[in-house]
Order: structure tokens, then C-alpha cells, then sequence
């Protein structure tokens, strides 16, 4: 843990997430179709399963989330393979931790708005209660922190952007899909992989949630089993994520 | 006592070659030799440089130039050896060094949307330059760079050439202390290149010191206060560019078309070096004339100019692959 002998400090954390905004606000239509899987999987359920659209509603928001770390793995590999330009931020005095997360901001800003337009949609739809709103905006910052914290981790180790696309595409959507994000707990089969989703950011986020809306899903056990596996992971990931950063901004 | 900007000692670099090196980073350069799964980028390099000083760093592909910029810039753990800047090691001190310095990474390229403008300007603030600064120094490196005219499109639009002005003026704006330029005018058109080099001298002339790599060897002569000619992980000579020049054993040189044959008949009269489409005999001005009566009698046409620094550079390599060789 040599890359801690120094504290992370965040210096130029600010500015170069303004940088990072900039860049994406650039990018208004990657932004603006960035709700595609999510629009299509809720006009899905919407015709074939009309009653589950309260808890696809609130699984869209979290996978919205969670896909962020996507963007943060491609626009991290980008930046570093096609344009080198970690080296001209690594070898200046901005603080890795703060090139690492003021890029993970960065993108969540520029994505916000249509997040915050399915909220909007979901609240006018569901009328959310005060705790389900809390259970939901907290599930939602700690699945943002786990995925773009693994995003940028898992982005230093590969060489080709051709190679980065699949694996991160297969990664986000297949732990952002397969698991109960979409659909409620009670319809994942066999019961014994219940706590093997409970244990996975998005799926816990939204047992979560879904508990939330409809208390009494989850047994107390499976609530303390996702809410620290989520804390944990998501803890757990964004301070290796820090430590990394500044690991990896030397090549060895 | 003046600290010196650059103080390296006996740099090692050897790239371990991993099963999954398909993945993850090898030798930026390539590296110099493989034994037993190991590549050897650099064998052992130091060098001094002073403040305000302009120094090249000139060699093959694969030589290790790009290697030790990124040991010296703090992107890369030497395997043993030690720089220091200003005083402070790279390696244990990184934090201390990087506000000291800016880097030009080899084809780097810019934000592709961002402008220029944003570029520069983006960068300065994340480095720590208010509002103000940030915006005077932006204005006066587009300037500089002559990038005024498309500094408000975006990067994505611009050309090759511009797209490297862009990266230039981003360091340059910073006036730090040590400027690291990664072949810094690759792809710049003529005008560019010297706009570059007026630049880097102005810097210089405030204080700034200039570790660059090039290939351009006009370039390299026309900026650079004093040279490394480096080959395989090793520095093989150093000096300014006109004392490169006389150890190549002459000031004048003398090219004739042809190969072996011809390298063989000139032979006598200095040292050869030989290209793809001729041997440049580098002799002296008292044994011209039967250097032109000779190539006269073989029919030869013979063209006489003074020694160039490529001649001094390909002398260097030539005789450190000979001595690979052998």
C-alpha cells in the first residue's frame, strides 16, 4: 500500500471534473440515447407484465447507475490507450484520486438529467414515500460508486479499446439485467441464488428498494445482507479505486 | 549551489514480458534486448542537466528515449538507478516533482471534444492556475502556437498538425519548471515546427529547462543546447551539436550513388557512412580535389556539402550496431 504513504487529496478534483463535464456535454447524443436499454426493457414490461412496472421503474433507475461505470471504464481506457492524455494529467500536480473520480463525476453530471427525468416519471407514477425515496437516492449513490469505482480499476489493465467494449458491455449488462433489477425478488428462481443477488450491488440496491415499496419482501436477514454487502462493496471498491489511481498513474 | 534540473545516475529499466502481456503495458520503445523473457529498455543511462538548458535526447526506435522521459516524468518505476529533480527523486518524491514539470506524451492527442481553447484552458485550472492566469496563459500559448483561428472548434474537427499544436500550447502554457516533449513537432508543418521552436526558446530564455526527443535532426540541431545520442538502453555520446559534428572525423562530406563497391573506394579518404542511395565520405577540405578526381575517373557524381548532424547521428548508431554485431 505504498501509493498511501501519502494521503489522497483530491487536489484539482473540481476543475478537472469541469473538464470531464465539458467533454461529454460535447458528446449531447451519446448522452441524450443513453436511457435506450432502459426506455426498451420498461416498454417490455409495460405490454407483457404491466404489474411489475413499479419495480422496473425503480430497477431502470438504479441500472441507469450502474451503467455509468461503463462509461467511466470506456471513457477511462479512451482517454488513456487512443490519447495518452493520463500522462499529461499523471505527471502534472493534479491528484490521481482526483483525475479517477473527477472523471467518474464528470460523466455522472452530464448523465443526471435524463436520470433525473425516469425519476421524475417514476415518482409521478408511484408516488414514492419518504423512506422508499431515501432507500432509493442511497442504493443509487453507493451502485454509482461501486460500478465507476470497478470501471476505472478494470480500465488500467487492458491495451486495446477493441477488447475493452465486449467485456464491458457483457459485464454491466449481464450483472445490470440477469439479476432482480428489473423484475421482483419473488420471481427469481431457484430461492437459493436470492442471496447471491442480494450479495451484487444493482440486484441488492433494488431488493432494497423493492422492500422498500413493498416492506415485508425481504426477510431482515436478507435487508442486512444487502444493505452491507452493498456498503461493503461499494466501500470497499471506491477506496481501492483511490488507492489504484494512484498506483497506476506509474507504469511498472 | 544550482541544483540541477535533471541528475540521473546508472538507469535501469527492464520490462519483465508477462504471460498476459497481451493486456497490459510492455516497453513503450519496444526495449533493447530480450533475455529470458525480459526486455532491457535501458542499460545503465545518466545524464545532467542544468536549468535553462535545452537538451535532445536523439536514437533509433526502440532505443530508450521514450523510457527515460517517463522514468524522469514520474509514468514509470525504474527497475534500479536514480533521477532526481530538482533535488528531489522521482521515484520516492513523485508528489514533489509533478508540479515541477509538464509532459507531451508521444502521440498524445487532445480531448476530441473539447477546443482548443477548452484544452488549455481546462488543463491550467486543474493544475492549480486561477481564473485570470488561466485564461492570459491560454490566449498567449494559442497565439504562440498558431492556433487562434480554430481554438473554438472542436478537436475532433482539426487536423493532425493542429490537433499537435493543441498538445504543445497545453504544456507550454504552464511555463513549469521542466518540460518533457515527446517528439513534440511530429506531424507539424514547417512553419508549426519553427513556431515550436521559438517557443521552447522563449521558455528557456525564462528559465524553463527542455528534455525533448525527437528524429528531426534539423530540429534537434537548430533547439537543442546539447544532445544525448542514445542506442539500445545506453547513452553513446553526448555534447553540443557541433562537437557531434567533429567526431565524426570531418567537416566536409562528400555523397556518391552507389553501394559497397563505391563505400570501398572512398574508403581511404575518411569515414563512410551509407545510406540506401549513397556513400558520404566525411573527410577533410585538403583531400577534396582527389576525392573528385577519383569519382571522376569511376564516372561517379559526387556532391559536396558540409557534415550534417545526421552524419554524426548515423556515425554514432552505425558504429553501436557494428559493435552489436561483432
Amino acid at each position: 500500500m505504498g501509493a498511501f504513504a501519502r494521503l489522497p487529496t483530491f487536489r484539482g478534483l473540481g476543475p478537472f471534473l469541469i473538464t470531464e463535464l465539458r467533454v461529454q456535454l460535447h458528446e449531447n447524443m451519446a448522452v441524450a440515447t443513453s436511457m435506450t436499454i432502459q426506455a426498451v426493457l420498461l416498454i417490455f414490461v409495460t405490454i407483457l407484465a404491466p404489474q411489475y412496472l413499479a419495480v422496473a421503474l425503480v430497477g431502470a433507475i438504479i441500472f441507469s447507475f450502474f451503467t455509468l461505470g461503463q462509461r467511466v471504464w470506456n471513457e477511462a481506457a479512451y482517454v488513456r490507450i487512443d490519447h495518452r492524455l493520463n500522462q499529461l494529467y499523471g505527471a502534472s500536480p493534479l491528484a490521481p484520486e482526483a483525475y479517477f473520480l473527477g472523471m467518474a463525476g464528470g460523466i455522472l453530471l452530464a448523465y443526471l438529467p435524463p436520470i433525473l427525468v425516469l425519476v421524475v416519471v417514476a415518482e409521478a407514477i408511484l408516488h414514492f414515500s419518504a423512506a422508499t425515496a431515501v432507500t432509493l437516492a442511497l442504493t443509487s449513490v453507493a451502485v454509482w460508486l461501486f460500478a465507476v469505482s470497478f470501471g476505472y480499476v478494470v480500465s488500467t489493465v487492458f491495451q486495446d479499446m477493441r477488447t475493452i467494449w465486449p467485456y464491458a458491455s457483457l459485464f454491466y449488462n449481464l450483472f445490470g439485467i440477469l439479476p432482480p433489477v428489473f423484475y421482483p425478488y419473488g420471481l427469481l428462481q431457484p430461492a437459493s441464488a436470492v442471496p447471491i443477488a442480494l450479495a451484487l450491488p444493482p440486484s441488492a440496491a433494488t431488493g432494497l428498494v423493492q422492500n422498500a415499496l413493498a416492506p415485508g419482501l425481504l426477510s431482515s436477514g436478507d435487508v442486512v445482507l444487502a444493505t452491507g454487502s452493498l456498503a461493503a462493496e461499494a466501500a470497499a471498491m471506491f477506496l481501492f479505486a483511490v488507492y489504484w489511481s494512484r498506483r497506476s498513474v506509474r507504469e511498472r | 549551489m544550482t541544483v540541477d534540473a535533471i541528475h540521473a545516475t546508472n538507469v535501469r529499466k527492464v520490462y519483465q514480458t508477462r504471460r498476459w502481456a497481451g493486456w497490459r503495458h510492455r516497453g513503450a520503445d519496444g526495449g533493447g534486448r530480450v533475455d529470458d523473457g525480459a526486455v532491457e529498455a535501458l542499460s545503465g543511462v545518466s545524464m545532467t542537466i542544468r536549468p535553462g538548458e535545452r537538451v535532445g535526447l536523439l536514437g533509433r526506435n526502440g532505443a530508450g528515449k521514450t523510457t527515460f522521459l517517463k522514468i524522469a516524468s514520474t509514468l514509470l518505476t525504474p527497475t534500479s538507478g536514480e533521477v532526481l529533480v530538482f533535488g528531489h527523486d522521482v521515484d520516492r518524491d513523485a508528489d514533489r516533482v509533478r508540479p515541477l514539470i509538464a509532459v507531451v506524451p508521444q502521440e498524445g492527442k487532445p480531448f476530441f471534444h473539447l477546443t482548443p481553447r477548452e484544452q488549455v484552458y481546462t488543463y491550467l485550472r486543474a493544475r492549480g492556475f486561477d481564473r485570470t492566469t488561466a485564461k492570459q496563459r491560454t490566449d498567449e500559448a494559442l497565439a504562440q502556437m498558431g492556433i487562434e483561428e480554430v481554438a473554438d472548434r472542436l478537436s475532433v474537427t482539426l487536423s493532425g498538425g493542429q490537433r499537435q499544436r493543441t498538445m504543445v500550447a497545453t504544456v507550454i502554457a504552464t511555463e513549469a519548471p521542466l518540460l518533457f516533449l515527446d517528439e513534440p513537432t511530429i506531424g507539424m508543418d514547417p512553419f508549426a515546427r519553427r513556431a515550436v521552436w521559438e517557443c521552447l526558446r522563449r521558455l528557456t530564455r525564462k528559465g524553463s529547462t527542455i528534455l525533448l526527443t525527437t528524429h528531426y535532426l534539423d530540429e534537434a540541431e537548430a533547439l537543442a543546447e546539447r544532445l544525448y545520442i542514445v542506442d539500445r538502453g545506453r547513452v553513446l555520446v553526448e555534447g553540443t551539436a557541433d562537437a557531434l559534428k567533429h567526431r565524426v572525423g570531418g567537416t566536409l562530406r562528400v555523397s556518391v550513388p552507389g553501394g559497397d563497391a563505391v563505400r570501398a573506394l572512398f574508403a581511404p579518404f575518411g569515414n563512410c557512412v551509407a545510406d540506401a542511395e549513397a556513400v558520404h565520405v566525411i573527410t577533410e577540405p585538403a583531400q577534396l580535389n582527389e576525392i573528385m578526381d577519383l569519382a571522376l575517373r569511376h564516372g561517379l557524381h559526387a556532391t559536396v556539402g558540409p557534415v550534417t548532424l545526421e552524419e554524426a547521428f548515423l556515425r554514432a548508431v552505425g558504429r553501436s550496431i557494428d559493435d552489436e554485431a561483432s
